[in-house]
């Protein structure tokens, strides 16, 4: 493999691990705020590609201005879901069972975009998206760096929040100990809804990005569960910095793999890693307090 | 049957739980263990039991370095413990509850059905003793707190161990409860067994141990018998905080 | 070592004076369900393998080999998710690696067929316990995690090792049976589905009652107290999850001989994995009875809106799920039973019912009965 090439396929990780940083903190939030595995995570990101499509083709929005329209829409769903659906599971086997109805809202999520969207392969062009830059004989595709300035954007906003608001520190007090930050006063109940609306709206932001930078089709998402599960096993559960870290991590070994072997192998890396962590490692490399057996 | 920690060193964080602790239980009496909250003794029971690592030293048992053995094998080396919070197998019955347990078991017994023979037997017997035996059928989750207790015992006297640690088990119970624990645990001893209690209640620790361990802040600061323990000038300084 | 003393009376097979006299009614009475479960096993096996006597219809014997190949794997899922309370949406992964191995050992003669399916379940039996000593190093929502990428890394391994597999292509597959009529070879295979059907719900019902299964059991509601009774939990759990993915291989394994033609991405989606989860939960996940009469209801009613609305299938399979779980996690077949218990409650342990009613209230008047009876001397 050329020399040229392994930077070519360093940069492009760089620029997709950005996106699955951003995703992957969505996902880790939820784990932080309810303990629960939100596998509908990525079919929210496909809806919100999709949603972004129509509203682009329907009133020649761009695709990144369709935003302000998405991410409010998707900040109170993740609110209503949270409130009226998970908030009412049975304490005995909450953890469980919201991993089964999470799944369940997955599968009717990719359901009724199959059905509305058919089945076939959509996307969006843009014409500033299209052409690459050129940097010292790499080329860089322009669609894959707005992607991460806008992730990377998103990401630096959520910690922004995190650290220094109000908010966050009831957020970040309610995911180390919900009793004891019931006991000051916090109202873990909203804390949790906001949270899960946050989450969402990450959702909504990586749809857009999504929606420029490739083509999607309703069952994709199962693949990015897969994957951002990786990311999150490996950099350890409850560690947004860590799932994070991972994201870019794994983002550059599947680019370098794709370039020298194939996309196939490129897959499994993820998998690879999975099972590498879970051997010797099971908590996560970069894991937080929280990761323990859950 | 004898318990000895040396240096043990378990870090929580920014949380030093145990400090470099070192103490030689007696074996064939029954150890009381005791100090403020905070000062390690749960951690020392979930260490020795196999539930947590250690960061540093180590805990024999009968010269046998028990530390880093999966918590089945210290199980079967002889080694039963309660827990703080009384934890129970909810959804099995009472008896269930108690077959469970495990000795040595090879293929043949683990295939041959469990709800028939000389193990219904024998738990049935260990359910007798602690009072529970109209209750065999009843589900776990059913029972009372201090039923839940008793439960708790059968179960681990039934692995026939040689050293019994029990965690704070006159916790939430009433003074009855409290003496029917107090004359399982003086019977276990004349079995032979060596019991370990961490307990906060002193009647109960004064009255039943022999030997009683102190301590504070992640290590021993003193051991001797109760007597000897009530006057002792550090004690007391732990306990009534400098 | 304990002394012989009085407590040594704990140690013999006689039980001790004063104590009840044989084992409670509770134990009895759970011996003779078992036993009455084999013969109804029996029964539904043999009403299965009649059907294709009544039914003479070639898609409603389809419908037929569908709904009892998912009666089998729910069964098998309910071996580890009913026992050790481990939920894992990865059984399609075996699915499909079971497709895959007597698709790629078996050649055209019948005989190879039969061979390639045994050695499916060795096979099977291998790889499922080397990856469940790993998979099962994590609990709860991971250990769904890992198995959901189980499921993918199948998908993978079968698109890319082409020359093995042939790829996203699909394999071709020998055939078990040589019956000329499509009805007819349906027929066959209802009846080998419905004989391993016997087989996994013998397993499951003998497994119920052994120590094997109540150390499992024990897994599922607190596994470290389990571990603290000294039962070896992990080996436990990798042998329960060896035994349930064989089961779901092999029946992959018949599936390929069945429609002739292995398809990656079928074999490999989530979605099977799903069905079985909630076929389990709706018929009941601790149940004997629970996968079968879930597969009863969900294979039916699938291939209803397959039929008639196509592309409503994936969203009516979502809202069932979830509305079973949010309404009815414990399942159908608990609920009746509690109902059952309710109206009649059984005869024998009335003795059990009264005295526990009585201790639950007053475990002090227990106690001071028992100080009455002469007590052991404090030392």
């Amino acid at each position: 493999m050329t020399r040229s090439l392994f930077i070519q396929s360093v940069v492009f990780g760089i620029l997709t691990g950005g996106v699955y940083a951003l995703l992957a903190s969505g996902l880790s939030l939820y784990f932080g705020v309810m303990r629960i595995v939100q596998i509908a995570h990525p079919s929210f990101l496909f809806l919100g590609a999709y949603l972004t499509y129509s509203l682009h083709n329907r009133f020649d929005i761009d695709p990144l201005l369709t935003m302000p329209i998405t991410v409010p829409l998707f900040f109170v769903t993740g609110m209503v879901i949270q409130r009226f659906l998970l908030a009412r599971l049975r304490d005995e086997n909450a953890a469980m069972m919201s991993v089964l109805l999470t799944f369940a809202i997955a599968v009717v999520v990719e359901g009724g975009l199959s059905a509305v969207y058919t089945g076939s392969y959509r996307s969006i062009d843009v014409d500033y998206a299209r052409r690459a830059f050129d940097w010292f004989g790499v080329r860089i595709p322009r669609d894959r760096v707005i992607g991460l300035v806008v992730a990377g954007t998103t990401l630096l906003v959520l910690f922004a929040v995190l650290r220094h608001s109000r908010y966050g520190r009831s957020l970040r007090a309610t995911m180390q100990h919900r009793d004891a930050a019931r006991l000051v006063g916090v109202d873990t109940d909203r804390v949790q809804a906001i949270g899960f609306g946050i989450g969402m709206s990450t959702a909504a932001v990586g749809g857009a990005v999504l929606s420029i930078i490739t083509t999607f089709f309703p069952s994709g998402h199962w693949e990015w569960i897969a994957k951002l599960m990786a990311i999150i096993v490996v950099g350890g559960l409850g560690s947004v910095g860590g799932a994070a870290i991972a994201a870019f991590v794994l983002g550059i070994t599947e680019a370098v793999v794709q370039s020298w072997l194939s996309p196939v192998w490129a897959g499994m890396v993820f998998y690879l890693f999975l099972f590498v962590t879970l051997v010797f490692r099971p908590q996560g490399f970069f894991g937080g307090r929280l990761a323990q057996r859950y | 049957m004898s318990l000895s920690v040396h240096g043990l060193t378990k870090r929580f964080g920014g949380v030093v739980a145990l400090d470099d602790a070192t103490v030689e239980f007696v074996p064939g009496v029954i150890n009381g263990l005791i100090g403020p909250n905070g000062s390690g003794k749960t951690t020392l029971f979930n260490i020795a039991t196999g539930l947590i690592a250690a960061d540093a030293g180590g805990v024999t048992f009968d010269g046998r370095r028990i530390t880093g053995m999966p918590p089945y094998r210290i199980a079967r080396a002889g080694i039963g413990r309660t827990f703080q919070v009384v934890r129970a197998f909810d959804r099995m019955t009472v008896l269930e509850n108690v077959l469970v347990a495990e000795r040595r078991t090879g293929l043949r017994e683990l295939v041959r059905s469990a709800i028939r023979g000389s193990e219904v037997d024998r738990a049935m017997g260990w359910l007798h003793r602690v009072g529970l035996d109209h209750l065999a059928d009843a589900d776990a989750a059913d029972i009372s707190y201090g039923q839940k207790k008793l439960l708790e015992l059968a179960a681990i006297l039934m692995t026939d161990p040689a050293l019994v640690m029990l965690d704070e088990p006159a916790g939430g119970v009433n003074p009855v409860m409290i003496e029917r624990i107090g004359d399982l645990v003086v019977a276990a001893k004349r079995n032979g067994r060596t019991v370990l209690i961490v307990e906060h209640n002193m009647e109960m620790v004064m009255s039943l141990c022999d030997h009683v361990v102190v301590f504070d802040r992640g290590r021993a600061i003193a051991s001797g018998t109760p007597d000897a323990i009530q006057s002792d000038e550090r004690v007391l300084q732990a306990y009534l905080g400098v | 070592m304990p002394s012989a003393t009085d407590d040594s009376a704990m140690d013999t097979v006689t039980p001790p004076v004063g104590g009840p006299v044989g084992s409670p009614g509770g134990v009895a009475a759970k011996r003779r369900r078992q036993a009455w479960n084999y013969v109804a096993v029996l029964a539904l096996v043999s009403a299965l393998a009649a059907g294709p006597i009544l039914v003479t219809n070639s898609y409603y014997r389809y419908a037929g080999v569908l709904m009892v190949m998912y009666m089998v794997m729910a069964t098998s899922w309910n071996l580890v998710g009913g026992f050790t309370g481990y939920v894992s949406l990865g059984h399609a992964a075996f699915f499909g690696f079971g497709a895959y191995c007597t698709g790629i050992i078996a050649s055209d003669s019948r005989s190879s067929v039969i061979l390639a399916l045994l050695a499916t379940v060795g096979i099977c039996l291998a790889v499922a316990a080397v990856i469940g000593v790993v998979a099962l190093r994590v609990r709860g929502s991971s250990f769904v995690i890992v198995t959901i990428a189980l499921v993918y890394m199948g998908s993978l391994l079968a698109q890319g090792l082409r020359s093995l597999t042939g790829g996203s292509r699909g394999l071709d597959v020998a055939g078990l049976y040589t019956f000329s009529t499509r009805a007819a070879r349906h027929g066959a295979y209802i009846v080998t589905f419905a004989v391993l059907l016997g087989v996994v719900m013998f397993l499951w019902n003998f497994i119920d009652g052994t120590k094997f299964g109540m150390g499992l059991k024990a897994v599922r509601e607190d596994e470290d107290r389990a571990q603290s009774l000294g039962v070896n939990t992990t080996a436990f759990k990798v042998v329960a999850f060896a035994l349930s993915a064989t089961f779901v291989g092999l029946a992959g394994g018949l599936y390929a001989t069945w429609t002739g033609f292995i398809d990656p991405i079928f074999v490999f989606s989530v979605q099977i994995s799903a069905q079985l989860v909630l076929m389990t939960l709706l018929g009941g996940m601790r149940s004997l009875w629970g996968p079968v009469l879930g597969a009863a209801i969900i294979v039916p009613s699938g291939e209803f809106f397959l039929v008639n609305l196509p592309e409503y299938h994936l969203v009516s399979m979502g809202v069932m799920l979830g509305t079973v779980v949010m309404l009815m996690p414990n399942g159908i077949i608990p609920t009746l039973r509690r109902l059952w218990d309710r109206r009649n409650p059984p005869a024998a342990s009335i003795r059990e019912l009264a005295g526990s009613v009585g201790a639950l209230d007053t475990d002090d008047a227990d106690v001071e009965r028992r100080a009455g009876a002469p007590r052991a001397v404090r030392a």
